[in-house]
């Protein structure tokens, strides 16, 4: 089932152009957004949410136009900025109970859904506290929450990792992944570590400059571009031709060596390579899929 | 982050499918929130104080007017100059609370959320001063009422002010839609709170000394007409001579009249340009607000 779709997708701004001719499909489930910082990600966002005029072509929310439908798309789908939205002299509760009836729900079922979602994003007491005394975790969990209270078809989720601690960002991301399956809800998440949305997508669209530069499953992801990192004490160079003598792309990294996996084969004869030379292994580590790796491979969308 | 002390199952997630309001309830929504934000409700007991304690003020004069009539059977201060008496006490108000609507959205970047949502950016608008407007009138109105309220209790000999009471209550109306899209404009241009009191407060007392300043002047040298004029810089005096004297023919707040005939027209115009003025404006800030 298509959730969103662009078709040559266009916003220019008077200095910079934003997204250059984007066509792109989203389907239910979660979907990653990946793209350095000016990538187009927010501007993406705000064209689907109605909010800004494309310069070309056309975009499609849940079979909705965005351009005419702007408002009908904005009661069905949720919203969490990348920037801080939260006004600190009320509580979450009471933020929350305010963003349901925005969204069009009428006092009871507001406050109801409300305590709901709240209790889903893991906010227990601490709920009825002004938020300016939040932490940034306890922050990202009511921005969350006001974007999941009027039960939307699609949460569009700006950074939801931004500023978190590594407990927090796992928890947050395990969260992501509850709406995606659990919740039914379909997810559009973007981040600038595509490691860390490897974890809980299962498509991964990947922009930069604007234009697309990879729109591909999870699975296909991480087989074509997975690579592991080795270091050996010594006779690095030697266990680079030894590989390369057996079939395997490797390339240098400074002290590191970054071997491609082309199956799960890789990782036997690496360890018969190593074996056999008689060399000292430091660190043998799957590698941390970021973003500059997949923009330094050919594309082959 | 304490874990649940209290939970006897987890039901999971539930969906929403009751009724999904549209862009009216929203607005309305809104409008209330901000109305209970001006006066501090939900929030903070600090924020309770500044709004109750000038409403009490407000009200003040009529209790002690009530009182004077108990005892001397006399009525002590009229509906009409309720306003122009207390005009400095509504400033203070407009000031200090018209930014507490508009500011912290701008400033904590709430406004992109309201956005996200079926509002537009004039729903929001239209929202943000009707709560101001809700808010100037009952602080006018309610102490105008309790007046009214207390002289028909009293039984003063001779017939009730009642088209008086009426007339103040129209002045009311008046003066909470001027006053509030002046407030809320003006506090719109700034995102820090501090900031939009301190311009909302400059810009009464601007008023206020330009007017009485040129008026005296005009006076000392026997013109009067142009004092009558110079009176109507002032916002307060403007929505007398417009609204309460203009239009119902109330007695003059001001130490001296109004200009009549066409004057009254000018009055009126004045006050609907310094609306259409200040609402443009907000529409204006907005639209580059959002742009953002």
């Amino acid at each position: 089932m298509t959730i969103l779709a662009t078709e040559g997708l266009t916003r220019r701004f008077p200095r910079v152009t934003a997204l250059d001719q984007l066509t792109v499909t989203v389907g239910s489930g979660v979907t990653g957004l990946v793209g350095a910082n000016g990538a187009g990600k927010s501007t993406l966002i705000k064209i689907l949410l109605g909010l800004l005029e494309p310069s070309a072509g056309s975009a499609q929310v849940l079979g909705m136009d965005v351009t005419t439908h702007g408002a009908e798309i904005r009661r069905i789908v949720g919203y969490m900025p990348e920037h801080d939205c939260l006004p600190p002299d009320l509580s979450a509760t009471e933020f929350t109970v305010h963003m349901a009836q925005m969204s069009g729900l009428p006092r009871t079922a507001a406050r109801e859904r409300a305590a709901d979602v709240l209790r889903h994003v893991g906010l227990y007491e601490e709920r009825y506290r002004a938020m300016g005394g939040y932490s940034t975790g306890m922050k990202q969990r009511v921005k969350l929450a006001q974007a999941l209270v009027h039960d939307p078809r699609l949460v569009l989720l700006d950074e939801p990792t931004n500023g978190l601690d590594p407990q927090g960002r796992d928890e947050m991301l395990a969260l992501i992944r509850k709406i995606g399956t659990e919740f039914g809800i379909s997810v559009l998440v973007t981040s600038h570590l595509l490691g860390e949305l490897e974890r809980v997508c299962d498509h991964v669209i990947v922009i930069d400059g604007g234009k697309l530069l990879r729109s591909s499953s999870i699975a296909e992801f991480t087989q074509t571009t997975q690579t592991v990192t080795v270091e050996v004490e010594e006779g690095q160079e030697a266990l680079a031709a030894r590989l390369t003598e057996l079939g395997e792309t490797v390339t240098a990294h400074g002290r590191m060596l970054l071997v491609h996996v082309r199956a799960p084969e890789t990782f036997d004869t690496l360890r018969d390579a190593v074996c056999e030379l008689d060399l000292c292994l430091v660190r043998m580590e799957q590698g941390r899929q970021r973003i500059e790796d997949v923009f330094r491979e050919p594309v082959n969308v | 982050m304490s874990e649940p002390t209290g939970v006897i199952h987890d039901i999971g997630y539930r969906h929403y499918d009751g009724v999904r309001l549209g862009r009216a309830h929203a607005t309305l929504s809104l409008t209330l929130h901000s109305l209970r934000g001006v006066f501090g409700l939900g929030r903070t007991a600090r924020s309770k104080i500044i709004p109750f304690l000038l409403a009490g003020v407000m009200m003040l004069p009529a209790v002690v007017s009530i009182a004077i009539m108990a005892l001397v059977k006399q009525e002590a201060i009229g509906y009409t100059t309720y306003a122009v008496t207390m005009q400095a006490v509504l400033a203070i108000f407009l000031a200090s609370q018209s930014p507490y609507t508009v500011a912290p959205d701008l400033r904590f970047r709430v406004l992109p959320l309201y956005l996200s949502r079926p509002v537009t950016l004039i729903d929001y608008v239209g929202a943000k001063l009707a709560a101001m407007t809700v808010a100037m009138f009952l602080l006018l109105a309610v102490p105008l009422t309790v007046l009214f309220v207390g002289e028909l209790v009293i039984d003063l000999p001779g017939p009730a002010h009642t088209s008086a009471y009426l007339t103040s209550m129209a002045g009311a109306v008046a003066y909470a839609v001027l006053l509030a899209c002046l407030g809320v404009a003006i506090a719109s241009f700034t995102p820090r709170r501090g900031l939009g009191v301190a311009s909302v407060i400059a810009f009464y007392l601007l008023t206020s000394a330009v007017s009485t300043v040129v008026a005296a002047t005009m006076e000392s040298v026997n013109n009067y007409t142009a004092a009558a004029w110079a009176w109507m810089i002032n916002p307060f005096f403007l929505v007398d001579a417009a609204v309460q004297v203009g239009l119902f023919g109330a007695a003059p707040s001001a130490p001296t009249t109004y200009p009549a005939g066409a004057g009254v027209a000018v009055a009126i115009l004045l006050m609907l340009a310094l609306i259409a003025l200040s609402v443009t404006a907000l529409v204006l800030r907005y639209r580059k607000a959002a742009a953002r």
